[in-house]
């Protein structure tokens, strides 16, 4: 097991490392230059040599990545063209909000989804199934942009349940330092933690649906019923925790979809996190914060992944023996 | 409903979170400003984002600034802030007396050492400030005692006392003097700004709001509000948003024609028309596409040019893109510059003459294929527009209607706003949709863009004619309004009659602010700059002008 996640680990170390080298590669070749300015305010080319020469983006492209890498070494993420300051203090700042964020949403995602998916599977090709199939599919295969515009439209603009925009009240609650505060943060997070949840949850309870179904049809649910076991105690200790297995994995791959859905939600919703954060960086060409951006997303996918096979083999010790024998 | 009832719960759960009482009278209110985009730095030499300049409007002040006017010839229409009074002391020499009671908000004097270390930072090499070029006419800034700052400069010119003080915001030396000149792009101090204008800073949350207070002890008065907060939004329709829920107080431009009809819809908002800086165009690559060398195969010629822009129903597409809200320009014109004149001689819309000079030039549709040819070579190219904007990208569209309707086959090109500032650079593309926003004087940005001065820089479309640049040189030398207004004239109707570009809209701006705020006066080139002098009644305040923190 200790030689399988050592492995596992260093195969992770290297998949984030080439996917920053390959990021930093990209970017060089993308069109577009960072210190240039729109067309219609163009920088002085005397004040872009300058500033170019002040943010170290006047080397060849080998010298500009080895002197990243070294910094990266060094935990140095470096300076941000367009926000004026340390890429790690603006990522510091973003993380703890993205973090809240995709939490809140993966707290939906699971608490609905498995909910949902065990509640058909109980009462499968029935009336509320249909319907909750019909319900999940509906929003599985809505775009999240999309539903998050509509929520807010509908809750935001047009009943004002909700704040349309931001993290929290910038009069009463620049800060969370009251329980009316935390109120305030988490009423702020309703919309766009639902609608990230929402659209997770529609895939997770037709995931957990078939699970639970597959288990049902195993000769151990057939034992236990014979042996007289309660109805609940099969469909809890027996069916549910087994059809976990596949819940676990699907744990994991939650990562880059929350990753992904939060780029485009936190820009609806004027969220201050990672993803408002990269596509504001994408958009100016501001390598620095590009990167990192980069580096954080691929190691949190690359460790959701390395964290849900390890629950597995937890979970499951078949697949722990044959780790450990194969690998 | 439901929101009422958390918060009534939230209040009960915890006693003492809700602010009983608070402000009350004069001096109260707080501005919530939906913004788009944040600043980069709030130190006003190394930033000319818009949202920085409207926050460092309250944090520091010019020694005079531009009237209502906006008259940039002289120095009448001037109105002091730093500097009380000035006088001329010869042709060449400018002399400034600094308001003794002028401070900064760290208790210290603002001095004319001040003023000195200002020009330096400006004109360093190493700040690399986008103003440094509009000073170059300005050889040097001394302090001749603690309340006196002598301007020179290289040459006598209209506009001379416009470049002293309307680029330059003063910056407290005893604060900056020590930060190395090329680590001002990223000053903690930019973060954190301490600066003498009617506002201090209280907070920056990064991705979310700056916050600024009044300064109670203002020596040019108290500001009539007492907190502005800048709330930071990604794109004009969630800023629009805001405003539209009663979640913002303002907004200073609505942009399109669909947030202007939200925003007058929303019983709580004010709408404000003002004169807009921005004139926006379709512009012909005169040199081929990435090779400056050789004239353009269509648009070298005059001829083609003009019967493109004759092909162009410009009225109706206004109308499409901006309702109301925007004029066609007479040329390269904003409606900010006193020069506007929508009475200049203009090419007129007439398909029939446009096919008829497409024709004569040899363009015809030799194959049937609906698109003309010359030489086998179809009448066809490429526009560049950024996918950022949707109001050029509609452009776009409804352009490549009216030229297919001649037979002109025009192709659009979406991209990045860097890749259109990287192409337009470098001259690799065809035609161009380009939307600039301009200072308040035609002498700064009409040489800059349309000028052979201007060909490697700002003239992306490489447009050179003599005559147009005596005009503007005599327009910008001129005394006087009179005799500048004749030589713009003719200057703007010989670039509109040559026909490098398609001058397609001006726009109106349209802000929106809260009923309750009174006293709202917009100066058309800086919304902000008149803020501190904008009120909230007593008997109009709501929950959040009272909040006490």
């Amino acid at each position: 097991m200790t030689a399988w996640l050592v492995r596992r680990v260093a195969a992770a170390i290297a998949i984030v490392f080439l996917v920053v080298t390959l990021t930093f590669i990209l970017m060089d070749l993308a069109p577009g230059k960072p210190l240039l300015g729109p067309p219609e305010r163009p920088v002085d080319p005397q004040a872009e040599a300058v500033l170019e020469a002040q943010f170290g983006l006047n080397g060849s492209l080998g010298v500009r990545y080895v002197s990243y890498v070294r910094q990266l070494a060094r935990g140095n993420l470096g300076e941000s063209f367009g926000l004026r300051r340390p890429v790690a203090d603006a990522l510091a700042e973003a993380i703890p909000n993205t973090l809240l964020l995709a939490g809140a949403a993966l707290l939906v995602d699971f608490l609905i989804g498995l909910g949902l998916g065990v509640y058909q599977a109980l009462r499968v090709h029935r009336l509320p199934d249909v319907v909750l199939g019909n319900v999940t599919l509906f929003l599985y295969s809505v775009p999240t942009f999309w539903l998050g515009l509509i929520l807010l439209l509908v809750f935001g603009e047009w009943l004002g349940w909700f704040p349309v925009a931001g993290m929290s009240d910038p009069i009463l609650c620049p800060n969370v330092s009251s329980f009316y505060c935390l109120m305030d943060r988490l009423w702020h997070l309703a919309l766009p933690a639902l609608t990230l949840g929402f659209v997770g949850a529609a895939g997770t309870a037709r995931f957990q649906r078939a699970a639970m179904l597959e288990v049902a049809a195993q000769d151990y649910i057939r034992t236990a019923r014979a042996k007289g076991a309660s109805e609940r105690r099969v469909v809890l200790r027996h069916q549910l925790r087994n059809a976990l297995l596949s819940f676990i994995t699907l744990f994991g791959l939650a990562f880059p979809f929350l990753l992904t859905g939060a780029v485009l939600i936190e820009t609806i919703f004027a969220w201050p996190g990672m993803g408002r954060l990269a596509t504001d960086a994408i958009l100016r060409r501001d390598f620095p914060v590009v990167n990192a951006a980069v580096l954080l997303a691929s190691t949190l996918v690359v460790a959701g992944n390395l964290l849900a096979d390890v629950l597995l083999a937890v979970a499951d010790p078949r697949l722990r023996v044959r780790g450990s024998e194969t690998v | 409903m439901l929101r009422r009832l958390a918060f009534v719960l939230a209040s009960l759960a915890v006693a003492g979170c809700q602010r009983s009482g608070g402000c009350t009278g004069e001096y109260c209110g707080t501005l919530v400003l939906a913004a788009v985009g944040e600043p980069d730095i709030l130190l006003p030499p190394s930033t000319q984002e818009a949202v920085s300049r409207d926050i460092d409007e309250q944090l520091f002040l010019k020694l005079a600034d531009i009237g209502v006017s906006t008259n940039t010839i002289g120095d009448e229409d001037f109105q002091p802030l730093l500097a009380e009074r000035w006088e001329w002391d010869g042709p060449l020499t400018l002399v400034f007396h600094l308001d003794a009671r002028a401070k900064w908000q760290d208790g210290q004097a603002v001095t004319a050492s001040d003023v000195a270390f200002t020009f330096d930072a400006y004109t360093d090499s190493m700040v690399a400030s986008p103003y440094r070029p509009a000073l170059r006419r300005i050889s040097s800034v001394k302090a001749r005692d603690p309340q006196t700052a002598v301007f020179r400069f290289r040459e006598r010119y209209p506009e001379m006392f416009y470049d002293a003080v309307y680029h330059m915001r003063i910056l407290p030396a005893h604060l900056l003097r020590g930060v190395p000149r090329d680590q001002w792009k990223t000053a903690p101090f930019g973060r954190q700004p301490v600066g003498d204008g009617p506002y201090r800073f209280v907070a920056w949350k990064a991705g979310q709001t700056i916050e600024l207070v009044a300064d109670s002890t203002f020596f040019l008065g108290r500001p009539g509000i007492r907190r502005l907060i800048w709330r930071f939004t990604p794109d004009i329709v969630v800023a629009t948003t805001q405003l539209v829920a009663d979640q913002a107080d303002g907004r200073d431009q609505l942009v399109t024609p669909d947030n202007i009809a939200r925003a007058a819809a929303a019983p709580q908002l004010t709408i404000y028309p003002y004169r807009g800086a921005t004139y926006g165009y379709l512009g012909f690559n005169l040199a081929a596409n990435g090779d400056s060398t050789h004239p353009h195969p269509i648009f070298a010629e005059r001829e083609v040019r003009r019967a493109l822009t004759m092909a162009v129903d410009r009225a109706s597409l206004l109308k499409s893109v901006f309702g109301d809200f925007a004029k066609v320009p007479p040329g390269p014109v904003s409606q900010l510059w006193w020069i506007w004149d929508p009475e200049l001689h203009q090419l007129p819309y007439d398909t029939a003459q446009a096919k008829r000079l497409l024709s004569a030039r040899g363009w015809r549709d030799s194959d049937h294929d609906g698109i003309r040819d010359r030489a086998g070579q179809p009448l066809a190219f490429h526009v560049l527009v950024p996918a950022t904007s949707t109001i050029r990208k509609t452009y776009a569209r409804l352009l490549q209607e009216q030229f297919r309707l001649v037979g002109v086959q025009m192709d659009i090109d979406e991209v990045d706003n860097s890749v259109v500032a990287e192409r337009a650079a470098a001259g690799k593309f065809d035609a161009i949709i380009l939307a600039w926003t301009t200072d308040p004087t035609p002498t700064s940005g009409v040489p800059q863009v349309w000028t052979q001065a201007g060909i490697g820089r700002s003239n992306y479309l490489r447009y050179a004619n003599p005559a147009f640049d005596a005009l503007v040189d005599r327009a910008s030398a001129a005394a006087t309004r009179d005799q500048a207004r004749a030589a713009w004239r003719r200057a703007i109707e010989t670039v509109s009659a040559d026909a490098p570009a398609i001058f397609l809209f001006a726009t109106d701006n349209v802000a929106a602010f809260h009923k309750r705020v009174t006293d709202v006066r917009i100066r058309p080139d800086s919304w902000a700059a008149l803020l501190r002098t904008w009120r909230i009644p007593p008997d109009r305040l709501i929950d959040r002008d009272r909040v006490e923190r």
